[in-house]
């Protein structure tokens, strides 16, 4: 299916890219003089961003004169992009300091400048200084506390740098102020799960970040029915809960509660299953199954041959 | 599926303008009558109600037009968050599509995948750098 221009294509894969970039001279050709369109200037956003990931800078950079000619060169998003263009061209670390100079300038000049202030966190980040990038973002969140994408981009930072317990304290703040996004409910139950298995102090913490986990991925499912990845969480939750139930006898802390054994087992039965039946259908290409990324649908399968479960 | 419900609909068109025409005609001979009569004789004239077969026109009319407009409605969406957020994992583009076989336009997958991916925030030298090493390995299947 071919991707489109309307949207942002940050999440596409390369050979998608590929395809929108190719676009570029078709939507290139068409002249300005015509009227406007609701999509337009959104397919020339998204046609730059695509041109700059596949390296065809000629095209991005008449898309960026196009855009600053109806919307001005001081119009926030055109500089942003106008800088995102730049970060893109440069070629050593000395001409990156330079874009980031500018940044700096313009927020002296005007320090609301949302995505500015966004770029210049990414950039921070992208040239390695990531705790510079943690405190700008920070003090990005104090004075913009309901900007969900930001807070979601600290728990990144902050994951990759290994704090699981801030990046989970981060996406907690993004499902608050989107409580309805399944993809973030399990993400945070992707999170305590990686924190509950790398934690080496075991027993209590460990349990806990389990046993929030097993709510979070259980959550994600009660909002999206047949969630691919919410019943993979809750399958890897359960399967491990259950081999420790099995070592240590009940260890009641009172700040958590762990269900019942008994409903644990039939959760992971009904992950089992559901999972069996989306990998079944999947692979069989089932008219109103094709959704599913089909990495996503053979790493189901790989857990469930792990588990022993034949299909 | 389409033709059918646009014949139903211009069909229904018809008739009703049929009806509004007898309708009209009906008038005009009732004004004329009336005023050759008062002519002669300055009484009021008949009140006159419209025929039935022209009010039941109307209403078969009417309700014809409303079939064959509900026919062609596109496919209903599900109403329960947890039924569409499904339909959208599970099915993806393939269950929004209209009437034309096309996708719908306001159909953008996942709503709160901006927050996974953050577009402001997107890194575009790494980008570049792994579109470049993915069109090295051969461009045909990449990961990311």
């Amino acid at each position: 299916m071919a991707p489109s221009l309307l949207y942002n294509p940050a999440k596409l894969p390369p050979s998608a890219a590929l395809q929108l970039a190719q676009q570029a001279p078709i939507v290139l050709q068409q002249s300005l003089s015509g009227t406007e369109t609701v999509d337009q200037w959104a397919t020339y956003e998204n046609l730059l961003l695509s041109c700059l990931r596949t390296g065809d800078d000629e095209a991005a950079a008449k898309c960026m004169d196009r855009l600053e000619e109806r919307f001005g060169a001081d119009n926030e998003r055109v500089m942003a992009l106008r800088g995102l263009l730049s970060e893109a061209q440069a070629e050593n670390n000395g001409e990156l300091e330079a874009v980031l100079k500018q940044y700096d300038a313009i927020l002296e000049g005007n320090n609301t400048n949302i995505p500015i202030t966004k770029r210049r966190i990414a950039l921070l980040r992208s040239m390695g200084r990531v705790s510079d990038a943690a405190s700008a973002l920070v003090q990005f969140l104090d004075f913009s506390p309901t900007d969900a994408e930001a807070w979601s981009e600290l728990s990144d930072l902050y994951f990759s740098q290994g704090l699981y317990s801030q990046a989970i304290y981060a996406l907690e703040e993004v499902l608050l102020l989107s409580p309805n996004a399944w993809n973030i409910h399990a993400r945070l139950g992707e999170l305590q799960y990686m924190a509950a298995t790398t934690s080496g102090n075991g027993g209590g913490s460990q349990q806990k970040y389990l046993a929030e986990a097993l709510k979070r991925f259980a959550r994600s499912i009660e909002l999206c029915d047949d969630y691919l990845r919410g019943y993979y969480g809750l399958k890897l939750v359960t399967t491990r809960l259950l081999k420790e139930q099995a070592k240590q006898a009940k260890t009641d802390e009172g700040e958590f509660t762990l269900p019942e054994p008994r409903t644990i087992q039939r959760l992971d039965e009904l992950a089992t299953a559901k999972l069996s039946e989306i990998v079944r259908h999947s692979s069989l290409k089932d008219r109103g199954w094709r959704g599913y990324d089909e990495r996503e649908v053979a790493a189901a399968r790989e857990l469930l041959s792990q588990n022993g479960i034949e299909r | 599926m389409t033709w059918i419900s646009k014949t139903i609909t211009v069909f229904g068109g018809l008739l009703l303008a049929h009806a509004c025409y007898s309708a009209q005609e009906h008038a005009a001979l009732q004004s004329f009558k009336a005023a050759a009569t008062s002519t002669l004789t300055s009484s009021t004239p008949a009140a006159s109600s419209l025929p039935v077969d022209i009010a039941i026109e109307t209403i078969v009319a009417t309700l014809i037009t409303v079939l064959g407009l509900v026919l062609g409605t596109r496919p209903l969406r599900p109403i329960q968050w947890r039924v569409w957020a499904g339909k959208i994992e599970r099915e993806g583009e393939e269950g929004f599509l209209g009437n034309n076989g096309e996708v719908e336009k306001d159909y953008m997958g996942n709503p709160f995948s901006y927050l996974e991916s953050r577009p402001s925030f997107v890194d575009i030298r790494k980008q570049r750098k792994e579109f470049s090493q993915w069109v090295k390995n051969g461009g045909s299947q990449g990961k990311n």
